[in-house]
Formats: C-alpha cells, sequence, structure tokens
C-alpha cells in the first residue's frame, strides 16, 4: 500500500480543494502571505488570522531527484519527486506528469495535474504548461 | 570559579568504529569518555560540566557515569549539534560556569536500526510525512535536490563529488581506526549504484555504531596535562531555519558566510594561515557547498576547485584526513573535530598534515557552525 497523506488534519481544506480541481492555500489575514502546510500563526508576521484562498495552479520548477531506492511500498522506483514553487510563492514536493527527468530545466513552467489516487485522496502533481519543452 | 581567557580541547577517545551490537548509546559514549580522561589524564571526578549528545538520557548516562557535574545538558542526535555543544562548552568554561567540561557522543543507530527515510523519517521542520505520498522523504533526498540545483546553476559534475568521495576514502586509508578502507577510482564511483539521483551510494556517508568523547578546560589548566592542548580559537554559529524545510536557494551560504566570518575574527587570523580543513560530509556535495560558503573559494566554484585536488593530502587544504563520515565514520561531526584536534597536536602519523598551525571545522546545514583550533592560545 503507497503512503497516503492524512486528509483529515489541518489541511483538510487543502485535500478537499483538490477534489474540485482547485489548488487552495492558506493565506494571511493580516499580511496576505501565502502558506503551506497549514500552521495556526503566520511565520511572516505572527498573525493568527487567516482563510484558505484558491490560488493559480501553476508555477515552475525548483529541482528534482529520481529516487532508485524504494523507501515505500506501493512506490515503485524510479520515480521522480520536483521540487515546485507555485506562483503564489508556496513551494511543494510533487511528482512530474509527462516529462522525462531528463527534459526537466529549473524555471520549467508547470500547472497542476489533479491525480485521484484512492477515492479520497487527490495528489496534487505538476505537467509542463502548454509551450514549455 | 574565574572566568578564562583561553578554552583548549585537552583530551579526545573514541570507540572502535563499525557494528558494535553488544554496545548501547551510553555505553559507547562511556567508553569513549574513559578513553578521553586516559588521554588526558584527568579522572570522572574533575568533569564539572557535561554535555551528552545523541545519548537518550542524560540522568541515566550521569548515574552509570557515576558523576554529578555541576552543569548538565542533553541534544538531539542531529549532525548540527557537535559544533553547537563545543561552542557551548567553550562559553561555559570562559564565562566560568564551568572549569572542565565532558562532551559525549554515543551512537548505536547501525545496530539498533536506524533509518534514514521511510515512515519513521524525521529530518527536517518535524519531519518528512507531508510529503511520503509522493515518495519524498530522506536527509540523502534532500541533498540531492540541491546537488542537482547545483549542477544545474554551475556545471557542477558527478566526477567532481566523486571525486570528494575518493579522496576521503584516501585518506581513509591511511586511518586504521577507519570503517572503509579500500581505495576506489571514479570509474568505482560511476559503477556504484544510486541511491537517489544525482548521488550515488558513494555520496552518501557510512552508517555505523561509535562513540567519540572530547574534554575541554581552560587554557591555563591545559598547560599542566598530559597532551598539548589544542585551542578553540574561534567559533561562530548561524542558522537558516526560516522556511527550512526546503532547502536554501543559496547553499546556506548565508549563515555559513555569518559564522565563518565570527571564527575568523575571534581566532585573529585568515583562511591563508588554516593548514586543514574538517567539512561535515553527511553527502559529498556538502563538502561543496562548504567550500563555499565558507569563504574556501567562489560561488558555484567548488566543483573545479575540488577537482583540481586541493582537497587531498599534500595538497594545500588537505580535508577530512581522517576519511570522515564518507570513510571513517558516522560519528556526526565530533569524530571530525577529533581529528582536527590530532592533527593540530601533529599525532597523526603517515596522514598527518604539515606543520599543521591551524584546523577549520565546519557544518552546513540549517544550523551552521564554524570552528578554529590551533596550536597556540593566541
Amino acid at each position: 500500500m503507497r503512503p497516503l497523506p492524512s486528509v483529515e488534519g489541518a489541511d483538510r481544506p487543502f485535500w478537499q480543494g483538490l477534489r474540485r480541481r482547485e489548488v487552495r492555500v492558506q493565506r494571511c489575514g493580516n499580511c496576505g502571505a501565502y502558506r503551506f502546510p497549514a500552521t495556526r500563526f503566520c511565520p511572516g508576521c505572527r498573525s493568527e488570522i487567516s482563510e484558505w484562498h484558491a490560488v493559480a495552479p501553476s508555477g515552475t520548477v525548483e529541482t528534482w531527484c529520481v529516487f532508485h531506492r524504494a523507501y515505500f511500498d506501493g512506490l515503485d522506483v524510479p520515480y521522480t519527486v520536483i521540487q515546485v514553487r507555485l506562483d503564489c510563492g508556496v513551494r511543494l514536493f510533487s511528482n512530474p506528469v509527462g516529462v522525462e527527468p531528463g527534459a526537466l530545466r529549473i524555471g520549467l513552467a508547470v500547472e497542476a495535474v489533479f491525480d485521484d489516487i484512492t477515492p479520497e485522496v487527490t495528489l496534487l502533481k505538476f505537467k509542463p504548461r502548454k509551450g514549455q519543452q | 570559579m574565574a572566568r578564562a581567557d583561553s578554552v583548549a580541547v585537552v583530551g579526545v577517545g573514541h570507540t572502535r568504529y563499525g557494528k558494535l551490537p553488544e554496545y548501547d548509546a551510553y555505553e559507547l559514549g562511556l567508553w569513549a569518555l574513559n578513553e578521553a580522561l586516559a588521554d588526558c589524564g584527568l579522572h570522572f571526578e574533575d568533569i564539572d560540566g557535561l554535555i551528552v549528545n545523541r545519548i537518550p538520557d542524560y540522568q541515566r548516562f550521569c548515574e552509570i557515569a557515576g558523576v554529578n557535574p555541576s552543569y548538565v545538558s542533553i541534544t538531539p542526535g542531529q549532525g548540527r549539534f557537535s559544533g553547537i555543544c563545543i561552542e557551548t562548552a567553550a562559553a561555559l568554561i570562559r564565562d566560568g560556569l564551568a572549569n572542565t567540561v565532558a562532551l559525549v557522543y554515543g551512537n548505536n543507530g547501525r545496530s539498533g536500526g536506524d533509518r534514514y527515510g521511510g515512515a519513521g523519517d524525521t529530518y527536517g521542520s518535524g519531519g518528512g510525512g507531508q510529503w511520503f505520498a509522493y515518495g519524498m522523504t530522506s536527509p540523502g533526498a534532500f541533498h540531492a535536490l540541491m546537488a542537482r540545483r547545483h549542477m544545474e546553476l554551475y556545471g557542477t559534475t558527478a566526477d567532481q563529488l566523486g571525486t570528494v568521495s575518493k579522496t576521503f576514502r584516501n585518506h581513509a586509508a591511511l586511518n586504521p581506526s577507519a570503517v572503509m578502507r579500500t581505495p576506489f577510482t571514479l570509474a568505482d564511483y560511476h559503477a556504484s549504484r544510486y541511491i537517489c539521483e544525482p548521488l550515488h551510494l558513494l555520496d552518501y556517508c557510512l552508517i555505523n555504531d561509535g562513540g567519540v568523547a572530547l574534554i575541554l578546560s581552560s587554557g591555563a589548566r591545559a598547560r599542566d596535562l598530559r597532551q598539548p592542548p589544542v585551542h578553540v580559537r574561534g567559533y561562530g554559529m548561524a542558522t537558516q531555519l526560516a522556511a527550512s524545510s526546503f532547502p536554501p536557494d543559496d547553499f546556506w551560504r548565508t549563515p555559513m558566510r555569518a559564522a565563518a566570518a565570527r571564527s575568523f575574527r575571534a581566532a585573529g587570523i585568515t583562511h591563508s594561515d588554516i593548514s586543514t580543513l574538517m567539512i561535515y560530509d553527511n553527502f559529498t556535495p556538502t563538502v561543496l557547498f562548504s567550500l563555499e560558503g565558507f569563504g574556501y573559494c567562489g560561488d558555484g566554484e567548488s566543483g573545479p576547485f575540488v577537482a583540481e585536488g586541493h582537497l587531498a593530502l599534500g595538497a594545500r587544504y588537505p580535508t577530512n584526513t581522517s576519511g570522515g563520515h564518507l570513510s571513517e565514520s558516522y560519528m556526526q561531526g565530533w569524530a571530525l573535530n577529533l581529528e582536527a584536534v590530532r592533527q593540530v597536536r601533529g599525532a597523526c602519523g603517515e596522514r598527518q598534515v604539515k606543520d599543521c598551525a591551524f584546523a577549520h571545522y565546519m557544518a552546513a546545514a540549517p544550523v551552521v557552525t564554524s570552528i578554529i583550533y590551533g596550536r597556540q592560545p593566541s
């Protein structure tokens, strides 16, 4: 069984958003900075006021690596992990879709792919935006 | 107790390294402490400060060791804490809170089955569980991400990473205590399997059991002890912990520059005075980032710098002359500090750096430490 995220904790709005094909992250009600995963206080201004906000489902690749050693049952190696910075500034680890590791580049523009892996869990993956590659 | 004008490492000790399933972390620490006390001729009763690292419980350790230090503390089993403990010990002695501080490290991770990746992964900021569904886990992968970025930005090559690993293995071949002593070629490096590409098996540190202990005291007291004192001439620390779940854009250069500047200022010397480098080598790319951040080469120039051979014994900056974490022993910075002390003592035998007046220990991580050891108090 592959590792599944807990979709019921503080990040529940994020996981619910993915079911609806939205990328929702926390936005500080005071300074406006976006953040994910959830924290009660904003790390920038320490305000406790926040809301979950749908952001543009697009970003750029910052770096990547290819796992050859298996750490989890249900995830076959080799597989690629990418580090993505969403246009709103939030960083994520994810997997690329439809692009080989050899074609990845720093700054590659990507857009969200919503991957329903179970009836409850959708993962946020990324494919190159049109016109890239 | 009086404040101290200078601080010195007066005793060092370590266990055998490798698989030691009959010892737990407490016993490995106590074994090393016995060795360190014998090294300097001090006794358990002389220890008035104690900091344990990776040992699970300070109270249990003190009970087993039969000591009642006036200052005691405990630190988590992360490699960045070796430098933190040494800097703390130096500050305690300078401030007069303790006169003789024992730093004791015990690691039974090999026999205890510690894993660095997968469901129990605790690396990073609160652990990486958030990203397991995407397969992201392990400190190795974190450094693989950084290495790939360095390669893309600066043209750093696998050969350059392999040169770091190969060089340290050549050094380990001269170290009877090292776990891995058989030299290898760059072809062997390339043939070693990928763990997390671009990093091969030979880019990863060892996992083994062992213990290390250091005894620090005031420079005044150090003069009367068995070994030549090795003075803690300067130290600096800086952190980059905000947003540290992800690799830093600047390869930790900002905190490295700050820590390096503090340590060099305190030591009153410059890079050109340094004889040997001890660089925290959890993975080979960390060595490259450190050479840049601590100022031994320009930003992005570390790949060609190592390829030119500067880290080898006999070259300008012999580095990790013990073999480091990659080949000697996974003692999370402690054995590198021990090696720095032995180099400055001139006690390294075949692998001794000539006229070793100053050794520089450095660790690149979200907590950066920089320690300069010297033969003279100032």
